[in-house]
């Protein structure tokens, strides 16, 4: 009976060692679209295009609502040697237009694309997440535009791909 | 947490190897004779006082209450129903606000571990060892949801009101219940709990269930119970 007693404080113990949870968002939360810059070199001896990463001397991306108006923030300013970029894409509307100046040659590329919302948890709230549908392209610098993957979430992916 | 875990399991291995011990020397002995037990021996009812002292405890974020019925079958096994209601109030670092009320229900059994003795007076004291089946059907308000767009500008607030959910875990369960005074029993209990599915990702979820707690896929839970028996 008497060591009963004692076995009945054993939850206070347990109770004192317990720990407080975490409040903390510990998810990935950046949802962007990866863009990387290619070439294809033609060669001649075997007629076959080989393809490579295309450094781009300077560039800058600013993006451009749907009356034309550019952003205030710019993406990328004057930036050397870029062989890949990350690119917002509009939550609350489904076409996303930048500006891309490469070197001195601009262009445009709009995507054309779809919104979800993904709940995380209470600690990490609500994302939108994006399926990319279309892409066009005015073709000053860049030769053509491959879509690697429709789907732009947290996880780390290569979406687009811009040959020059 | 881990600690907790390798306290509490380490604590039940040994008081089984106790008990398996204890069984074994006395196989013989038993076999000789003992007084007949009935089948049905009363039956308690308690009620809990961790939830209520841990829902004080609590900041405001959660509170539950909850009472049971056990029947005693032949001082041996002993199910169980246990009955509550349990909610929370909880707003997240981003202002992100949940809110729950609901009614939970569990059944189960417990088996007494502790040996009837031969030549000692038989106790009133048990050791026990058990499962529940949990489950509660409830609804749920998720409010001030925002996402806001950096870049491109803009803010959406979304609001989840009137989400309902049904919920199913499982319990393993160990506990001890002392007779304090003429048929007035305290005890607790501790468990592991383990909800069963999972919620589909990417949509709303609860953050908090009735009668199992935060939303993780498992969760502790301590009960101290107040119970007479009839």
């Amino acid at each position: 009976m008497k060591q009963f007693i004692y076995i009945l404080l054993i939850p206070f113990f347990l109770s004192a060692i317990s720990c407080a949870a975490d409040e903390e968002c510990r998810k990935e939360r950046i949802v962007k679209m990866d863009v990387e810059f290619l070439k294809k070199t033609f060669n001649p001896t075997n007629s076959t295009y080989t393809t490579g990463t295309l450094n781009v001397d300077s560039l800058t991306v600013q993006g451009m609502d749907s009356l034309g108006v550019m952003i205030d923030s710019i993406l990328y300013k004057n930036k050397k040697n870029v062989t890949q970029i990350n690119l917002p894409l509009n939550k609350f509307a489904t076409e996303s237009t930048f500006v891309m100046r490469f070197n001195q040659t601009t262009d445009t590329l709009t995507i054309y694309h779809t919104n979800t919302d993904l709940y995380l948890s209470l600690e990490c709230g609500c994302l939108k997440t994006h399926t990319i549908d279309t892409v066009l392209t005015t073709n000053h610098y860049i030769d053509s535009v491959k879509i690697t993957n429709h789907n732009v979430n947290t996880t780390d992916a290569k979406h687009l791909q811009i040959y020059n | 947490m881990q600690s907790i875990y390798k306290f509490t399991i380490s604590i039940l291995f040994c008081l089984t190897v106790f008990t398996v011990q204890a069984q074994v020397a006395e196989k013989k002995k038993t076999e000789v004779k003992l007084p007949e037990v009935k089948l049905l021996n009363g039956f308690t009812v308690q009620v809990d006082v961790a939830s209520v002292a841990s829902s004080a405890l609590n900041s405001g974020d959660s509170y539950s209450m909850e009472g049971g019925v056990q029947i005693d079958l032949k001082k041996k096994y002993y199910p169980i129903v246990e009955l509550g209601i349990a909610g929370a109030n909880k707003l997240s670092v981003d202002n992100i606000g949940f809110k729950t009320n609901g009614l939970f229900g569990r059944l189960g059994i417990d088996i007494n571990l502790i040996k009837p003795k031969k030549d000692s007076k038989p106790t009133t004291n048990l050791f026990l060892a058990g499962v529940r089946l949990g489950m509660t059907n409830f609804g749920y308000d998720l409010t001030n949801v925002t996402i806001t767009d950096n870049y491109w500008g803009g803010t959406e607030t979304i609001n989840y009101t009137n989400q309902r959910s049904t919920k199913v875990w499982f319990e393993i369960v160990a506990g001890v219940r002392v007779e304090v005074f003429k048929n007035i029993f305290m005890g607790w209990t501790v468990r592991n709990k383990n909800l069963i599915g999972e919620d589909k990702p990417g949509k709303v979820f609860p953050w908090y269930i009735p009668g199992f707690g935060q939303n993780t896929g498992s969760n502790w839970g301590i009960n101290y119970t107040v119970g007479y028996h009839f």
